[in-house]
């Protein structure tokens, strides 16, 4: 018997013409993004975790690789994780080529996605400003740059009086603590909205026939015959011929379920948002500030700063970031930007993080044939959703892993092929 | 908010301590003491070091979804 075709559910496609029609029509000519979809008995695929992978695999797999019956199982709702969570920040400087090849088709991806999507997801090519601060940021920055040069990929090395030029709100030649030596500068990395990526993505894969199940946990995995054969949910059984799990913070939690032990451990990630403020930096800064550590700026739209730093420093569930690490972000952005003191923060928010033992990603199977796992993004999930989705969505319908995701195997670890971008040793809080 | 009592000195702020590494679950092989780690959201077993403090190495067990401290003791014994 043939299985039933995904009922279609139309949406309607945005142009200048459908917000001219909907001007003189009644409030519900614009339809939901995605809904009405009804759990079935028995699915080609199910993604697990609807954030911002899950979703990207899911809407790969029905546009490029034609698989008809596709779910996507949240236990929450939509783009409520990591994807919601995150500084927005997309970037590709890299250094190793391994990492670079890959963000940057992802960078590539993020510049066409609007138009793949067909929503907005106000992609910001505003520059991504690497400072050095310290004798030995430069050199590093160097030698970062052109490896990434050498891929073929946008980088510049900006002297103090090119940075001058480049970000005047900074003013780069002031008298510090500890003084700008230079920068590295990605024109092309900028800011992305998050929520429309995933609502993007969400509403383009349900438009292709994928069923989004929100409110619908997986508990367990059941096998037949040394394969994976469906999954257990909340909401009952459902027969899965393949299994993707995209979970970010919680795969820890899905090696429990298989009974395979990961080299993941779930660190916290904090970040926060200062009140709006009139336009002060139009650029995304990162550096190291000796004595506070990490600290990524940029400013929103909405004219918040939204600031990031460096992982919490211990494994935690709670999602509650630590006042002693929101006050090392605070401290050293303040020392860069002394305007930026009196501001309030408005709201401040953590992720749980999947740290691996190299700080890189991995894009396998999981102890089954049929049983895939997109995981261990760290802090960096954000920037690769596009690359991540298209290259996992290949390995689960051809079998093999694009050449661009090789590297993110599982065996690097006992095959030592480790990609220690920070050369920081096994351990996933240093990374 | 959490906070560690360090056998020597007492309860003292997080920022006094420093993390270094999760514990595996049992005796395995150097690769798997090394890179695997089994989750487990209701206990954690880890080594601190009270760095800005005595600088004693301690071994604390917390639960890391309540983000409760469940056993703060000196590594190697008791003080």
């Amino acid at each position: 018997m043939k299985p039933p075709l995904p009922q279609h559910r139309p949406t309607r496609r945005y142009s200048a013409w459908s917000l001219l029609r909907a001007r003189f029509t009644d409030n519900g000519f614009w339809p939901a993004l995605w809904s009405g979809a009804t759990l079935k008995d028995a699915y080609d695929v199910v993604v697990v975790g609807a954030g911002g992978h899950g979703l990207a695999t899911a809407f790969h797999l029905a546009r490029d690789h034609g698989v008809r019956r596709i779910a996507v199982l949240e236990k929450r709702q939509v783009g409520l994780g990591n994807v919601g969570r995150n500084t927005t920040i997309v970037r590709s400087n890299y250094l190793y080529p391994e990492n670079h090849y890959f963000y940057e088709d992802s960078l590539r991806r993020y510049e066409t996605l609007s138009r793949d999507l067909n929503y907005n997801v106000m992609y910001s090519p505003r520059g991504v400003v690497d400072l050095a601060l310290s004798d030995d940021d430069f050199p590093a920055l160097a030698r970062r740059g052109n490896a990434m040069r050498l891929a073929g990929i946008d980088a510049e090395l900006m002297d103090l009086a090119a940075l001058e030029r480049f970000c005047p709100e900074l003013d780069a030649r002031r008298a510090r603590r500890f003084p700008i030596l230079g920068a590295l500068v990605q024109r092309r990395g900028g800011t992305v909205r998050h929520d429309a990526v995933a609502w993007g993505y969400a509403r383009a894969a349900a438009a292709l026939g994928v069923d989004i199940i929100e409110h619908c946990e997986v508990t367990g995995v059941h096998t037949t015959a040394g394969a994976a054969s469906g999954v257990e949910t909340s909401r009952g059984f459902v027969a899965a011929e393949r299994i993707v799990f995209a979970t970010a913070g919680h795969t820890g939690m899905i090696g429990n379920l298989l009974g395979v032990p990961l080299p993941i451990e779930t660190h916290l990630l904090q970040a926060m948002v200062t009140e709006p403020v009139k336009p002060l930096l139009h650029t995304v800064l990162v550096y190291v500030c000796p004595g506070h550590g990490e600290v990524y700026v940029a400013q929103s739209d909405r004219g918040g700063l939204v600031m990031g730093g460096h992982l919490d420093g211990y494994p935690s569930y709670t999602r509650e970031g630590t006042w002693e690490r929101l006050e090392d972000v605070v401290q050293a952005a303040v020392e860069l930007m002394p305007q930026i003191g009196g501001l309030k923060i408005l709201r401040q928010w953590a992720g749980t993080n999947d740290m691996t033992m190299d700080g890189c990603p991995i894009i396998d199977r999981l102890r089954y044939d049929n049983v895939f796992v997109n995981a261990g993004w760290c802090y960096g999930g954000f920037k690769a959703i596009p690359a991540s989705g298209a290259a996992c969505a290949a390995l689960i319908a051809t079998g093999t892993a694009p050449d661009l995701i090789r590297a993110f195997r599982l065996s690097r670890f006992a095959s030592g092929h480790l990609l220690d971008e920070r050369g920081a040793g096994p351990f996933p809080v240093r990374q | 908010m959490m906070r560690l009592v360090c056998p020597f000195c007492g309860p003292r702020e997080l920022r006094e301590f420093q993390f270094h590494k999760t514990l595996p679950a049992g005796p395995g092989s150097v690769f798997a003491r090394t890179y695997e780690r089994i989750d487990h959201p209701e206990r954690s077993v880890e080594h601190w070091q009270h760095v800005e403090g005595c600088r004693a190495w301690l071994l604390v067990e917390r639960n890391p979804s309540s983000g409760t401290v469940l056993r703060t003791v000196l590594l190697g014994g008791t003080p």
